[in-house]
């Protein structure tokens, strides 16, 4: 009787039929019937199928309702209402996930046009899912559910050790269980469909075989969740690249040269990136932020090898000059981005060195003596200072050696400061009765490498 | 003799540390057109912030700096309107000669006010300079260099200079085919190879910045210490 009654009702929409739903898998279009079953749908997995609207008929149909109405249950479409040309097609994408595991999930699918309706029940069950354990070296990622095989040398194999767990209390029908992608095989497990019984698992191994140097992707599927697989395929490791520096001794301050080379012709072409990263030697600062490649103002720059060269090109010149700063402490190169038969790492270090003084002026005012040195301290240690006024005959004027420490003030400056050591400072005299007679002043600054003499005549 | 002197240095408690700041050798205005201070010291520089923006021109001595741009000159005082486009700087200590090429019209800047100059100098005006109180202008005329007094009255002339060139306060900076020339009143020399100058500014008292496509070098100026770096972050 129910039966007759749904018949009844369908069949006047489908003799006026002028849009049809379908579901589209792999490009095939299947016809929706009364119901829509997604099947089985792992707890906090989605299910997605790609529902089509086709217009059959020989006018524009204009959509002016489609949902999906049910728990779980979402519908990706375009905003109504929206028409579709004869013979034309909408798709769109349904969509169900529930963390909740129950054997029926139900909702109703209905679409209106303004020349007739189509409905459809859709059901999907939740279940326990499978639980995925990949091992080393591979590495897994679930957002989105994927597996790197990492680097690994072309026409060289790496197994995939997986474990696949059924943590529910009912055994477990695997009825998907496949790998596509051309580099990799299912070398060793079950051949879908299998039962995994409650509470236990099993094991299974995955081959990337890859045939040449380049970035192979696939697929693992296992039920309704599919795994990315990736991996990445290089040639004969680089031999060990040599770093080298322009000549000449390195200390802070300087805008040095590094090229790059290798011992011996490349066996394929490869690009990765130099980096360099700096150690400071002192505590008071982590880092000096003016230690950097000049071309870009950063720490790290492209490089390229060309097959059969021992040339390596760096941000597309046959050098890169950086700045060594003005900190004592290690510049380290290292190069990532491709396999390397070694270790190329290479340390530069900076030594600590006396105060040095890029420029300094002693000027007179009324009442006061100014004396303004800029430098660098890169011991972090600086304060210290002595000043031995003279007068135009050379000869010093009493008191003698005047001594300052402003050792705290250079410590809150660096800390402060975040440019490396490089300071201005300005030291003022106060004095009384007539200044014209002042000729120099001999200044010192000590820092824990020494200490800097400099001798200043007063402007 | 001390006590002729009549000075009393205070010992002890009487100096007065007056300040530590972040050196910086001069100012630059930048691909966007903001004015930006570069700091640090010789061979290790860095970007200071980005400062008044929409600036053509910009040129500091010792106590002033100055900004173009496109109406008016900006000074740490005031600002005053002036024609259009860039400018031509030669700073002192508390005024400036103006060139502005659009209008190849002179003026005096002077406590935020533009006083007109009635020169007529012939030929592309490169750089202008107060020196020892007289005024001298570079000028290209027929593909040679010339320095000159406002009045015309030639002061020397720069046989190879084939790029930019720049008047300093001691000396002048100019570009051949292939080199950097950096020549002081006692006519010693500082060559650094590197052609293809675009254009060349004084940065400050005792830098200037060579544009080369996309890289800005550094130049110390300073007779005895001339050295050539380059700005990071500025692509050679």
């Amino acid at each position: 009787m129910t039966r007759a009654i749904l018949l009844a009702f369908l069949l006047p929409l489908a003799m006026q039929a002028q849009i049809a739903l379908f579901t589209v898998a792999n490009g095939a279009e299947t016809p929706v019937g009364a119901v829509l079953n997604l099947g089985k749908v792992a707890a906090g997995d989605t299910a997605s199928v790609r529902i089509r609207v086709r217009n059959i008929g020989a006018t524009t149909a204009n959509i002016n309702y489609f949902f999906v109405d049910g728990v779980g249950y979402s519908l990706d479409r375009p905003t109504l209402p929206f028409p579709i040309a004869p013979g034309s097609v909408q798709d769109t994408l349904l969509s169900f996930t529930q963390s909740t595991v129950a054997p029926l999930y139900p909702a109703n699918l209905r679409i209106d046009s303004d020349i007739n309706s189509i409905s459809a029940i859709v059901i999907a069950a939740v279940v326990v899912g499978p639980v995925l354990t990949v091992f080393p070296a591979c590495t897994g990622s679930l957002n989105p559910p994927s597996v790197d095989f990492g680097l690994v040398q072309a026409g060289q194999l790496r197994l995939c050790n997986f474990s696949l767990q059924n943590p529910g209390t009912q055994d477990m029908t695997i009825s998907t269980f496949k790998v596509t992608g051309a580099a990799f095989q299912i070398s060793m497990g079950p051949s879908a469909p299998f039962t995994i019984p409650a509470g236990s698992a099993i094991a299974f191994v995955v081959n990337f075989t890859p045939g040449a140097a380049a970035v192979y992707t696939g697929s693992l599927a296992i039920e309704t969740r599919t795994y990315g697989l990736r991996g990445t395929a290089f040639n004969t490791p680089l031999p060990t690249p040599l770093l080298e520096f322009d000549s000449g001794s390195v200390q802070s301050s300087q805008q040095r040269r590094l090229t790059m080379r290798l011992p011996t012709a490349a066996t394929s072409s490869a690009s990765g990136s130099v980096n360099l990263a700096f150690v400071p030697d002192t505590t008071i600062v982590t880092d000096d932020p003016a230690v950097v490649f000049l071309a870009t103002g950063t720490r790290s720059l492209p490089f390229s090898i060309t097959q059969g060269s021992t040339l390596i090109s760096i941000g597309g010149q046959t050098s890169a000059m950086f700045q060594t700063g003005t900190t004592s402490g290690r510049i380290r190169f290292t190069l990532t981005g491709v396999p390397i038969a070694g270790d190329p790492t290479t340390i530069l270090t900076i030594p600590p060195s006396a105060l040095s003084i890029d420029s300094a002026i002693a000027t007179q005012r009324t009442g006061d003596l100014d004396i303004q040195v800029t430098g660098f301290d890169n011991t972090y240690s600086a304060g210290a200072m002595t000043f031995t006024f003279s007068d135009i005959a050379g000869q010093a004027i009493p008191p003698g050696a005047i001594r300052a420490d402003f050792t705290q003030d250079f410590r809150t400056f660096f800390t402060q400061a975040k440019g490396g050591s490089a300071f201005q400072v300005r030291v003022s005299f106060p004095v009384t009765g007539d200044t014209s007679g002042i000729g120099s002043v001999d200044v010192q600054l000590t820092n824990s490498a020494g200490v800097k003499s400099q001798h200043l005549i007063f402007q | 003799m001390r006590h002729t002197l009549g000075i009393i240095l205070c010992a002890g408690c009487a100096f007065a540390q007056s300040g530590i700041e972040v050196p910086a050798i001069g100012t630059i205005v930048d691909s966007s057109g903001a004015l930006r201070s570069v700091q640090g010291v010789a061979g290790s520089f860095w970007w200071g912030p980005p400062g008044v923006s929409g600036a053509l021109s910009a040129a500091c001595s010792e106590r002033l700096c100055l900004v173009k741009t496109d109406a008016k000159i900006l000074s740490p005082t005031g600002e005053t309107n002036a024609p259009p486009g860039p400018a031509i700087f030669g700073v002192t200590a508390d005024d400036a000669i103006v060139f502005f090429p659009m209008t190849h019209t002179f003026a005096r800047w002077h406590d935020d006010a533009l006083d007109p100059l009635d020169w007529a100098v012939d030929g592309e005006v490169l750089s202008v300079q107060r020196r020892d109180g007289e005024i001298e202008i570079a000028v290209r005329q027929d593909g040679h260099v010339w320095i000159v007094h406002p009045d015309g009255s030639m002061v020397d002339s720069l046989a190879d200079a084939t790029g930019p060139v720049t008047l300093l306060p001691d000396g002048v900076l100019f570009a051949t085919a292939d080199e950097i020339v950096v020549r002081h009143p006692d006519a010693t020399e500082a060559r650094f190879e590197l052609a293809g100058a675009g254009s060349i500014d004084a940065m400050g008292p005792h830098y200037a910045a060579v544009h080369i496509g996309g890289a800005i070098y550094v130049l110390r100026t300073e007779n005895g210490r001339e050295s050539l770096f380059l700005l990071p972050g500025t692509t050679p």
